[in-house]
Order: C-alpha cells, then sequence, then structure tokens
C-alpha cells in the first residue's frame, strides 16, 4: 500500500505538471486534514490557517511546472504550511507593535488520552499522569514527537522542518521516549492499598 | 537491513517500521513480527514495553469535517479557475479513488480481526472459556472503563479492570474445607489487582489461562488477556508462587517460580517461556519502612544493602568479605530505587547488575 500512494502521488504531480486541477484538488483532499492539524499548532485562528492552506496550494499551482521535483508531497506541504502560519503571525504581530523573535513560536499540543482509556484497559489515574508528563514536554520536544508519530515524517524530514540536525533530532527523540519509558514501568495498576 | 536484535525498548519506539505496525496492524507486518519474536522470544518483554509507549502517544484529531475540506477545495478550485478563467471541473472521477480507499481499508480491519478471532478460539486446554465451563461458578465482568472492586466471600479483594473477568465458586471461602476443597480458586480473563486475607489453610490461587499464581496472603497483580502473548504476575507485598498448568516440557521445567515484592514474572505463551525481572522503578514495601531515614554517614556498605533489601523486599547479593572495608556518606532517604543504587557504585566504584529479578554487586572492594 505504501508503494501504491507513493505511486499515486507521483501520479498526481505528473497530472498537475500537465495542468491538471484535478490533481491538485486530489492533493489537498489527501493532505488536507494533517496540513490542517499541524498549522493549528501554531495559532488557535482557525480563518489564518485555512487561508494559509489555501495561499500554500495556489503557489503550488502556480508553480506546477516544477512539481515532478517534489519528492515528498507531504514535506514540502507541512513545510510550506509552518513557513506561512508563522510569516503570517509575524506580521500580524508586527501590526500589533509586537515583535517576537521569528524563531520563536508556540506549538500547541493537546495529548489524547480519551482513547486510551477505553481502549488500552488504561486507568483514569494512568491517563493523567500520562497527559501531564506528556505537558511536561519543552514545546520542540512536542513538535518532534508530533512530527514522528502524527505525520510520520523520517528523521530528516523532520531536521529540516524544525532546522535541527539529523543527530539532534534523533537524541531529542530518544530523550523524550526515555521520559515516557519511566513513566510506564513505574505504572503498575493501583497503589498500595493505605493501611 | 536492520538488526533488530540488537534494539532496545527506545530504538524500537522510534523505528518507522515499528511503528507502522503498532499503528496500522498489517497482517504483512503481523507475520514479520510474529516470526521475529517467536525467533527471539526472550524480546517479548521489550516488544510489549515499546509497544505500549508507541500506543500511549495519541494526538487530539483535527476538528475538521470531510464537509469542510470539500468547501476549502471548491475555494482552492474557484480561486485558480478565475485566475485562468476557466469552468470548473466535476469531481465524479476522484471519489473512485475515495471508495479504494475506504474499502482497503475495510479489508484490513475484517482480516485482522479474523486473525485474533481464529487464533483464540483455537483449541487451548488451559483457556479462561474451557477451565470454567465445566464448574458451576459466580462470575464478574467489568463492562465499564473503571476499576471494579469486588469482595470476595473470605474478605479477599479483587481489583478487577475494564474488559476483565473473574469466576469463583459460589462455595468460595465456607468453612467446611472437607467439603469444598482446601483452596481458595479464583478464574481470571484479563487484568486484576489482588489483596488476598491470610489463611494458612486455605492457599489462595488465581488461574489466569496457562498460569497459576498460588498464595496464602499478599497482594499482587495478575495480567492475562485472551490476546495477549505474555502473562504478567507482579508481586506488591508478600510472596507467591507461580507455575504453569501445561504440561509441555519447557512448562513443565518452570516448577514453581517464588516471587518476591516488585519482581515481575513474564510467561510467554507461544513459546512456554518465562522470565523473572525486578519491576525498573520498585515500590517501598510497607508506609512504617517508607518512613525511616536511609541518611548514612560513613556507614558500613553491608548495612546499607541490608537497609534496602528489607525497604523494597529486593535481594542484593554482594561479598561482603571483599567490601567489609567500603563506606558511603549519603542521604539516600528519597531517591528511587535505582538512583540510590547508582549513588552508593558510584561512591565504591563498583558496578551491579540485575539477574533473575535480583540485583547482583560487582566489586573488587575499598582500601
Amino acid at each position: 500500500m505504501l508503494n501504491n500512494d507513493t505511486q499515486l502521488e507521483a501520479l498526481w504531480l505528473q497530472r498537475l505538471q500537465q495542468n491538471d486541477e484535478q490533481a491538485l484538488a486530489a492533493i489537498m483532499r489527501k493532505y488536507y486534514t494533517s496540513l490542517y492539524n499541524y498549522g493549528s499548532r501554531f495559532t488557535s485562528d482557525e480563518g489564518l490557517v485555512k487561508d494559509c492552506i489555501q495561499e500554500v496550494f495556489i503557489s503550488l499551482w502556480q508553480r506546477r511546472e516544477n512539481a515532478a521535483t517534489i519528492l515528498s508531497p507531504r514535506y514540502y506541504l507541512l513545510r510550506a504550511v509552518k513557513n506561512k502560519v508563522l510569516k503570517s503571525l509575524h506580521q500580524h504581530k508586527i501590526r500589533s507593535g509586537t515583535v517576537p523573535l521569528e524563531d520563536e513560536y508556540d506549538f500547541l499540543q493537546e495529548f489524547s488520552v480519551e482513547k486510551l482509556i477505553i481502549d488500552k484497559q488504561m486507568s483514569e489515574e494512568q491517563a493523567t499522569t500520562l497527559r501531564k508528563t506528556m505537558a511536561q514536554l519543552p514545546k520542540r520536544q512536542h513538535e518532534l514527537v508530533y512530527l514522528k508519530f502524527y505525520q510520520h515524517l523520517d528523521h530528516a524530514q523532520i531536521a529540516g522542518l524544525m532546522n535541527l540536525s539529523r543527530q539532534s533530532v534523533y537524541n531529542l527523540l530518544h530523550e523524550t521516549i526515555q521520559k515516557l519509558r519511566s513513566l510506564w514501568q513505574a505504572e503498575l495498576i493501583p497503589d498500595p492499598p493505605a493501611r | 537491513m536492520k538488526d533488530f536484535r540488537l534494539y532496545d525498548i527506545a530504538d524500537f519506539v522510534i523505528d518507522e517500521d515499528f511503528i507502522r505496525w503498532v499503528h496500522e496492524q498489517r497482517e504483512e507486518d503481523n507475520q514479520f513480527w510474529n516470526a521475529w519474536l517467536q525467533q527471539h522470544p526472550e524480546k517479548h518483554l521489550v516488544i510489549a514495553s515499546a509497544r505500549r509507549i508507541v500506543e500511549s502517544i495519541q494526538f487530539q484529531p483535527a476538528a475538521i469535517n470531510e464537509l469542510d475540506v470539500e468547501r476549502e477545495v471548491g475555494r482552492l478550485l474557484k480561486t485558480i479557475s478565475t485566475q485562468q478563467n476557466e469552468p470548473p471541473p466535476a469531481t465524479a472521477k476522484l471519489f473512485v479513488f475515495k471508495w479504494w480507499h475506504a474499502a482497503a481499508v475495510l479489508l484490513l480491519c475484517l482480516t485482522g480481526a479474523s486473525y485474533f478471532y481464529f487464533r483464540n478460539t483455537g483449541a487451548r486446554p488451559y483457556a479462561y472459556k474451557s477451565m470454567v465451563e465445566s464448574k458451576q461458578l459466580i462470575e464478574h465482568t467489568n463492562t465499564s472503563q473503571n476499576p471494579l472492586v469486588l469482595t470476595l466471600p473470605d474478605g479477599s479483594r479483587i481489583t478487577l479492570a475494564s474488559k476483565s473477568r473473574v469466576s469463583y465458586a459460589h462455595t468460595f471461602g465456607s468453612g467446611d474445607t472437607a467439603k469444598n476443597g482446601a483452596t481458595r480458586d479464583v478464574y481470571l480473563l484479563g487484568e486484576a489487582f489482588f489483596e488476598v486475607t491470610k489463611n494458612p489453610h486455605r492457599p489462595f490461587r488465581v488461574f489466569a489461562n496457562e498460569i497459576v499464581t498460588k498464595v496464602l496472603g499478599t497482594s499482587f497483580t495478575v495480567r492475562s488477556f485472551e490476546k495477549d502473548t505474555t502473562i504478567q504476575v507482579t508481586v506488591r507485598t508478600g510472596k507467591v508462587s507461580v507455575y504453569a498448568q501445561a504440561v509441555t516440557k519447557v512448562a513443565a521445567r518452570m516448577n514453581e517460580i517464588i516471587l518476591t515484592p516488585n519482581q515481575q514474572l513474564v510467561y510467554e505463551r507461544m513459546g512456554h517461556t518465562f522470565q523473572k525481572v525486578l519491576l525498573s522503578n520498585p515500590a517501598v514495601i510497607g508506609p512504617a519502612v517508607s518512613e525511616r531515614s536511609l541518611a548514612y554517614d560513613e556507614a558500613p556498605l553491608e548495612r546499607i544493602f541490608t537497609d534496602l533489601s528489607k525497604v523494597y523486599g529486593i535481594n542484593i547479593v554482594f561479598d561482603s568479605e571483599v567490601m567489609k572495608k567500603c563506606t558511603v556518606t549519603a542521604d539516600l532517604t528519597n531517591e528511587p530505587f535505582y538512583r540510590k543504587l547508582d549513588l552508593i557504585c558510584g561512591a565504591i566504584d563498583a558496578h551491579y547488575e540485575v539477574i533473575d529479578g535480583q540485583v547482583v554487586i560487582e566489586s573488587s572492594g575499598c582500601r
């Protein structure tokens, strides 16, 4: 299925290059949810995220003669959406007078634990601890875990998207996993009975 | 080709192939990993832990539905067509792709489900169902999402995890041992924490698929869901003995395994192998000892290890002759167990290893 997916995408890009609007629509349908989800990590302004995604696809259409050179549409689009959203947030802030460093941005992430409680026989208590541990992760680690486990990017792509070296991506991931690991191993159904 | 034998838990958790297996449960991945585990049965615990971590990383889905997406696609097509003065084209062709995707997903789910179904209904002589059906038992099933606390007629308590069930005879715990048997027997499918009232004359036994856990009075956890590949028994307080019901050669070798606090037995069901491990964050046993201070000033090592053994109920093996000159000054009261070991070993230039559920200290002594 992975091969089919890649082949299908290559076909879309090829048809895009040949001015096929439906190929552009197909790519948007496939990635819209992922892109919207990622864009919403940087701001809670839904309208802004939607507008940015529109602009990204319009500029993809305008540059369609080079479309076949895109190796991973997912990576290309995520990167474009991130840049677009951060740029327009930056411009908003310049207009409102507060100018932050361009490198600094929020990464909002709500980890979902409801599904775990239902599917994995996890207790509410464990879920709360898990949510707390996740919430304590620095923002960069949030984004890393998100790109890895939600967007399924490879380490080179994550490095490119976050301006990190591949080694730091690997190190940061390892560090994060160790935190989760100790959490899971400390977990052991109920606490000893109070005596 | 990757050599998964060298992978530790974290390596698996960030491996793309491993994540794909956990997330998507594709049939070809199931086949690969099951075959791999059969060749490397000692890796069951590592794989199980890595799976749990991957499964625990879940994100809030995007607050957007298909209708919103279609609206945005329409908006895009309109923008680019006004840029070019082209009429918006029909969309029928694209639904073909979408249906194809849906069909593929459905097929995967069905094969996955039937795989588990057929695997589990095979003749398993010690499956919960076959143990329970010939007996007249009282059964409790926890269909809620919260743990269910049950009190047995003998005063023992069972905290039953979600989607788990237990049964026991209606004569359970009544005084006449001649008539009602000399043991207190409980049958478990799923996961439960047991707090057993003391009765040296009537051992308390938990039958969990192929594994029996026998105790006199203690608290412990048994995890044995039908579709799990392992059965885990974890001891909180007291001592329990665990043995296999199956009469296979490997299982017979297992005889009776004694578990003490903070030890866990992992029984691998496919290969009938077992492993005794220490919990990675051992809990202090009993509130009385936890209040005791573990601050030392030039204290002999032997005393520190004896204290630790008592506080955690974990056996610490060391050569008292070689290490008799070693002393340590440290406040270990609030450190986790392994941090304590690290501090001590760091101070006297020693190493430790966890072997068969106990800690073994290696040192060339102090001057």
